[in-house]
């Protein structure tokens, strides 16, 4: 099959991989073309000079883009995917963004035929390599069928949600329960630390109990080893935690967790951590409490 | 001077009759002409659109509510011209709106490409400081250009301040909205666990108020929770608008604001309640319902 993929960064690049392993053709474009040299030389990509271009040779195509406004420009701006789509087209957005851009793109592009799922993932870089990315879908129910074969190339737990917008509103979610969860796995390492306790032992025994968590298991490893090397960047979890928010902003919804959790995600960026994983969020602790870094290296 | 004034509300009528008082020519415009009837009456000029008031005005004022109101009406919308059409090279446009920072420095951005200047210039002291022209303005832009508007500014205010560059304004109004606002809810919650223990709350009040927990803030909202008053005052949902642009602010900032971010969740609650047009003390009645 012919098939789009704008967005080949952390996240994309492999999922594209995994798409054309299965045998598909793969049209792809980039505002940044050098990010693209590597990729044109295999014979499975053909590279196209506009999101246009790219939506005109494909049947299905993907986006994996940042944020909201991304999304918008690649798909209803200038030169955009909406534009040079035919009526039959499917775009797959697996970005994670605002639940409401979700559903203005879907209904601009069903006005020119097209067809739209919001299809964000969790599962990180490492999920996205070796094909076990959660994906949740927002859409129509025929639509996710046609699509569906391309996503189980992709990950192993593919779920349609509900209508338009459903999938973003699942990642949100998502969001939440892990960016409070890493806070949560921080803070009870530094205190483990700070009351002299050896950390490697309270997760090991945590783990087995009700406090088993995939954060536990995973960012809780990462902290205690002290390998704060992304993995899933603080910024773009602040993002995230701003989508979420503003949606609670503007539905009249009390998230008092997910709220103090982004305050964090703010000390993140704005202590100059923006570009670590969040585990680094022990740092942000550790420097409050009064802990020496250096010596904590 | 040839002053112009957009934006005719509870604040901004009696703000541009001050400025009428004080002897200026003072050309209006608004959406629905029957909201300037009476600045009209007190002899004010009704232009037929903000290109036409701009052209006729070396200051205008604005005192709208959104900030994408105010862009509309400073930088044009569809085939609204805007003042930027009308503005003559010097000309300054004074926004006393609460506005996004951003937004502030993306209106003065455009005028300074026209040789126009900007100051954004919010204010303090509610309907009763614009009437009793006692409002504090935290002004932010160029300093000449402030000492230029500043006699205008004293019509309005008793505490008249320059805080900044552009932006500044903002800035020093979300600190005021912030401070002010997680204040009532301090007040909310002491009043809030003297009745969970059967204490008078108004006997609290006088027992703090000449303490170190005094504040106009515990004598106004505290008076209104005792008495259980909860009409407005200010709209709560006001105070709602300003932390959506507080907490983008903090978040671009990256500066953590750990209670701001608890109050703004708490004036969530509140708007889910119903109480948005009611005043801001009832973020008392957001805690009781977590008794219910």
């Amino acid at each position: 099959m012919n098939i789009g993929f704008i967005g080949l960064g952390l996240m994309g690049a492999p999922m594209a991989r995994n798409l054309a392993k299965a045998g598909h053709a793969l049209h792809v474009w980039s505002r940044r073309p050098q990010a693209l040299a590597e990729i044109a030389k295999s014979p499975s990509y053909t590279v196209h000079d506009s999101a246009a271009a790219v939506a005109a040779a494909s049947e299905i195509v993907f986006t994996m883009v940042a944020d909201s406004p991304d999304v918008h420009q690649v798909i209803l701006g200038e030169n955009g995917v909406g534009e040079g789509g035919k009526p039959g087209l499917i775009v797959v957005d697996m970005s994670t963004i605002a639940p409401e851009t979700a559903r203005e793109v879907a209904a601009a592009l069903f006005e020119r035929g097209i067809d739209f799922l919001d299809a964000p993932v969790s599962g990180g870089e490492a999920g996205a390599i070796n094909a076990q990315l959660t994906i949740m879908v927002g859409g129509e129910q025929h639509v996710f069928d046609r699509v569906k074969p391309l996503l189980d190339l992709l990950g192993k737990s593919v779920t349609l949600i509900g209508g338009s917008g459903a999938g973003q509103v699942a990642k949100a979610c998502n969001q939440i329960i892990t960016g409070v969860g890493v806070c949560a796995v921080a803070e009870a390492i530094n205190f483990a630390h700070k009351t002299g306790v050896d950390a490697k032992s309270m997760r090991e025994v945590l783990l087995g109990g009700f406090a088993a968590s995939k954060i536990l298991e995973l960012h809780g490893q990462r902290m205690i080893e002290r390998s704060f090397v992304p993995g899933f960047k603080a910024w773009m979890h602040q993002k995230d935690l701003r989508i979420v928010m503003d949606a609670a902003h503007a539905q009249h919804l009390s998230l008092p967790t997910a709220a103090a959790a982004l305050q964090l995600y703010n000390g993140m960026v704005g202590s100059g951590r923006g570009e670590e994983d969040t585990t680094a969020m022990l740092k942000l602790f550790e420097q409050m409490s009064g802990v020496d870094l250096e010596a904590a290296q | 001077m040839k002053i112009g004034f957009i934006g005719l509300g509870v604040m901004g009528n009696p703000m541009a009759q001050h400025l009428l008082k004080g002897g200026h020519a003072v050309s209006v415009w608004a959406r629905r002409e029957a909201s300037a009837a009476e600045v009209i009456a007190a002899g004010a000029t009704f232009r037929n659109s903000p290109t036409e008031l701009a052209q006729h005005c070396e200051v205008v004022f604005t005192m709208i509510t959104a900030s994408s109101d105010v862009e509309n009406v400073a930088l044009g919308h569809g085939n609204d011209g805007g003042l930027i059409h009308g503005f003559a090279r010097g000309s300054v446009l004074v926004d006393m709106s609460t506005i996004a920072p951003t937004m502030a420095r993306k209106i003065a951005g455009h005028l300074a490409i026209r040789g126009v200047e900007f100051l954004d210039a919010p204010v303090s002291g509610g309907g009763m400081g614009a009437q009793n022209a006692t409002l504090a303005i935290m002004a932010g832009g160029k300093a000449e250009v402030f000492a230029r508007i500043k006699p205008l500014f004293d019509l309005m205010g008793k505490t008249v301040l320059h805080v900044g560059p552009t932006g500044a304004g903002q800035i020093t109004k979300a600190c005021n909205q912030m401070v002010m606002v997680a204040a009532i809810e301090a007040v909310a919650e002491a009043a809030h666990l003297a009745a969970a223990n059967n204490v008078d709350f108004a006997r609290v009040m006088g027992a703090l108020q000449n303490g170190s927990a005094g504040s106009r803030v515990l004598d106004f909202f505290g008076d209104k929770m005792a008495r259980r008053d909860f009409a407005a005052g200010i709209e709560a949902r006001l105070h709602h608008k300003d932390y959506a642009l507080i907490m983008d602010e903090a978040a671009r900032a990256g500066a953590p604001l750990p209670i701001s971010t608890q109050v703004w969740q708490q004036l969530n609650g509140l708007m889910a309640l119903g109480w948005g047009k009611e005043d801001t003390s009832s973020l008392l009645r957001v805690l009781e319902r977590y008794q219910n």
